[in-house]
C-alpha cells in the first residue's frame, strides 16, 4: 500500500511561522505558504524525501527504516547545498532565501513568497500562441538570473516551465534548485535525481560528468520550445535512440523570428558541445537580431496546426 | 627484538568506537600507535582510522630496514596525518574536518621514542614505577601547570575533555616529542586513550601489568576499566608491551623478531570499522554538522541581505 507523507496542517506553528497551506509537493520536499510574525507571506520548503521518510501523522519526521535514516541524513546534505547556493544569490530573477532552520527532525528553507503563476500554468491557460515579445521578455530576464547562478558555480539542472515563476508584473523568477544538489547522490538509487523528461539534457541521463552550463542551456531551449508548442519536446534519452524532434525553425517558420527559432534549435542540440556554451553566449545570440513582426503565412499556419494535432 | 604485546579497543558504553589501535614491526623496529577520533560519529572514526593507517604505511615505507631518524619520522607523520585529514574533508566536501588525538611510539635499537598530540597517553613503567609519560594537550593539564587547579581536581573538572591540540584541527597541531630513551628488559610500555586513563591511575596500571603476564592481565584491566566507566563509559583502548622476553610465564607468547626477513613486516590493525566511507560512499551527517551547516547558511543569508 502506498503511503504518502502528511503535510503540516494549516495553522501549525513552525517556529516563527504559521503554516497556511501546502503550495506544492515534489519527490524531495513539500512547499507551504506561511506567514511570518509580521503577517507577511513566505514560502517554506520542507525537506521530506518521500522514498525515505514517513510522516503519517503529527509533525515529526521519522525515517521509515534505519538504512533510510542514513540516506535521509545524506540527502539533507544536498538540501544544505541548495540553501548554501541560494543564500549567496541575491538577484531579482532568482528565488530569494530568507531563513533556514531545523525542526521536526528535518530542515526548512524559508523563501520570499512570490505572487503570480508558473510558466507552466501560463502555457496551459493560454489558448492562443505566446507572442515572441513575451517569450523574449521572460527568457532574457530569466537568463540574467541563470547567469548569476552559474557565476556561483551552481547548475540548476531542472529548468522547465514549472520551475519558472511569473510574477504578476510579468518578471520571471527561477525556482526550485532541488536538482542542483542531486548530482551529488547520483550513485544512490534511493535519492536518484528525478529529471523531467523533455527538459533534461541527454547528458543528465547518461553522462553526469559532462554536466555544465550547456546542460541548463538545454533546459532553457526546451522551455522556450514548450512556450511555442504548449508541450515538451521529445525526451532526450529517446532522442538519443531515435530523434523525432522537428526543428523549431521548421515548425514555426514565419510565425516567429528566425533568430528565436534558431536559438531554440541551437539550445536543443544533443551534443553538449554544439550548444551555446554559456548563458552569456546564449544571451548574445538572442540579442543579435531584434524581434521582427512576422505575418502568419498560410503554409506556416498549416504546419503549426498539423504539428500540434499530430504531436512530436 | 623480543617483546610481548597486547592491544585491544573497546566501545565502552558508546554506540561507536572512535578509537583505533595498531602496531607493526620489522626485524629491528617496532611501531605502536593509538588514536582517539573526535566529533561527529563517522568523522571521528574516519580521522582515527586515517591517522593510524598513515602511520603504518609510512613506517613500512621508511623503515628500510630501520628508521633513520625515529623522532623526525614521528613528527613528520603527525603533520602528514594532519594534512591528510584536511584534504580528506575537502575531497568529500565534509562540513567539518575529522579530528583525532594520536600517540605513537617507535622502539628501535633498544631505545624508545614517542610523540603525541592531544590527550591520548603513553606511560613507561620500570619495576612498577612510572619513569616516562606524555603530558596531555588539554585545558585541565594547562590549568594544573598554571597552578589554577590541583592535579586531583582535574579528573572531574567540567573541561576535562577539552584539548587544544589535535590532528585535523583548524590550527596546526602541537606535537610533543620525547627524548631517545633506553629501554631495559622488563620495561612496560603503555599507550592508551582517555577512556582508560580517566578511570585507571598509573599505579593501578602498573600493578596490573608488572606482576603477571600481560596477555592475561591486560584484558582483565580493560574489563575492569570498562566496568568503572559505567553507563556513560567512553571508548577505551590499550596497547601494552613488555619489553624483552616474558619471563613470568610461557615464552611462546613473546614475539621474537630475529627470525623475520629484512623488509618484512607484521601488522595488527584493530578493525572495528563501522564506517562505510571509503571512496565517496554514502556518509550521513552528524547533528553537529547539521547545526554548523544551518549556522553557515544563516550567516550567508545575513551577509547577502540587501
Amino acid at each position: 500500500m502506498p503511503v504518502t507523507n502528511q503535510p503540516l496542517q494549516g495553522g501549525y506553528q513552525l517556529l516563527n511561522y504559521r503554516i497556511d497551506r501546502q503550495i506544492s509537493r515534489g519527490g524531495f520536499s513539500i512547499v507551504y505558504r506561511a506567514f511570518d510574525e509580521a503577517g507577511a507571506p513566505v514560502a517554506i520548503k520542507e525537506y521530506l524525501p518521500s522514498s525515505l521518510v514517513l510522516r503519517t501523522e503529527g509533525d515529526v519526521v521519522r525515517a521509515s527504516s534505519a538504512e533510510n535514516l542514513t540516506s535521509f541524513r545524506y540527502g539533507m546534505k544536498c538540501f544544505f547545498e541548495e540553501g548554501r547556493a541560494l543564500a549567496k544569490i541575491n538577484h531579482p530573477n532568482v528565488v530569494r532565501v530568507l531563513n533556514f532552520f531545523r525542526a521536526n527532525e528535518t530542515v526548512y528553507m524559508v523563501m520570499r513568497y512570490e505572487r503570480g503563476r508558473t510558466l507552466q500554468q501560463q502555457i496551459q491557460m493560454k489558448q492562443d500562441q505566446m507572442s515572441e515579445r513575451f517569450v523574449r521578455h521572460v527568457f532574457m530576464h530569466l537568463l540574467n538570473g541563470l547567469r548569476e547562478v552559474h557565476t556561483h558555480k551552481i547548475l540548476h539542472l531542472d529548468i522547465k516551465p514549472a520551475n519558472i515563476y511569473l510574477r504578476t508584473d510579468g518578471s520571471p523568477v527561477l525556482l526550485d534548485f532541488g536538482a542542483a544538489r542531486q548530482t551529488l547522490t547520483s550513485n544512490r538509487p534511493k535519492l536518484a535525481p528525478m529529471y523531467t523528461p523533455g527538459f533534461a539534457a541527454p547528458e543528465q541521463y547518461r553522462e553526469p560528468d559532462r554536466l555544465g552550463p550547456w546542460t541548463d542551456v538545454y533546459g532553457i531551449g526546451a522551455s522556450m520550445f514548450a512556450c511555442l508548442a504548449a508541450f515538451a519536446p521529445q525526451a532526450a534519452d529517446a532522442r538519443v535512440q531515435e530523434d523525432h524532434l522537428v526543428s523549431a525553425k521548421k515548425i514555426w517558420a514565419g510565425q516567429y523570428s528566425d533568430n528565436l527559432l534558431e536559438v531554440i534549435d541551437w539550445c536543443l542540440r544533443l551534443d553538449p558541445l554544439e550548444r551555446p556554451q554559456s548563458v552569456f553566449a546564449l544571451q548574445k545570440a538572442i540579442r543579435d537580431i531584434a524581434p521582427r513582426k512576422r505575418k502568419l503565412t498560410f503554409m506556416g499556419n498549416l504546419k503549426r496546426v498539423l504539428f500540434t494535432e499530430i504531436g512530436a | 627484538m623480543r617483546f610481548t604485546i597486547f592491544q585491544e579497543s573497546r566501545k565502552g558504553s558508546r554506540k561507536v568506537n572512535q578509537d583505533r589501535v595498531a602496531y607493526t614491526y620489522g626485524r629491528d623496529t617496532l611501531l605502536l600507535v593509538v588514536a582517539d577520533g573526535m566529533g561527529g560519529h563517522a568523522g571521528g572514526e574516519i580521522a582515527a582510522q586515517i591517522a593510524v593507517r598513515l602511520f603504518i604505511e609510512r613506517f613500512q615505507q621508511e623503515a628500510k630496514p630501520v628508521l633513520r631518524n625515529p623522532l623526525k619520522f614521528l613528527q613528520d607523520t603527525m603533520l602528514r596525518a594532519h594534512a591528510a585529514l584536511g584534504s580528506y574533508a575537502n575531497q568529500f566536501s565534509m562540513l567539518e574536518t575529522p579530528r583525532t588525538t594520536c600517540v605513537a611510539v617507535v622502539v628501535q635499537a633498544g631505545h624508545a621514542y614517542w610523540a603525541h598530540v592531544g590527550d591520548s597517553r603513553f606511560y613507561l613503567f620500570r619495576q612498577g614505577g612510572l619513569i616516562g609519560q606524555t603530558k596531555d594537550h588539554s585545558k585541565v593539564q594547562y590549568l594544573v601547570d598554571q597552578g589554577v587547579i590541583r592535579a586531583h581536581e582535574a579528573s572531574d573538572h567540567p573541561d576535562r575533555n577539552k584539548i587544544f591540540s589535535c590532528l585535523g584541527g583548524l590550527v596546526d597541531p602541537v606535537i610533543d616529542l620525547s627524548r631517545r630513551t633506553p629501554l631495559r628488559s622488563g620495561d612496560i610500555l603503555v599507550l592508551c586513550t582517555d577512556g582508560l586513563w580517566s578511570v585507571m591511575p598509573p599505579p593501578e596500571i602498573a600493578t596490573y601489568l608488572t606482576s603477571t603476564p600481560i596477555l592475561k592481565t591486560a584484558p582483565q584491566m580493560l574489563r575492569d576499566a570498562e566496568k568503572r566507566g559505567g553507563p556513560d563509559g567512553d571508548n577505551l583502548s590499550l596497547i601494552a608491551v613488555r619489553w624483552g622476553a616474558e619471563t613470568l610465564a610461557d615464552e611462546s607468547s613473546s614475539t621474537i623478531t630475529e627470525t623475520m626477513g629484512l623488509g618484512e613486516f607484521q601488522t595488527e590493525l584493530e578493525k572495528t570499522v563501522t564506517l562505510t566511507d571509503r571512496k565517496g560512499q554514502q556518509r550521513d551527517l552528524t547533528d553537529d554538522e547539521i547545526e554548523r551547516a544551518i549556522t553557515e547558511i544563516q550567516a550567508t543569508i545575513q551577509k547577502f541581505r540587501r
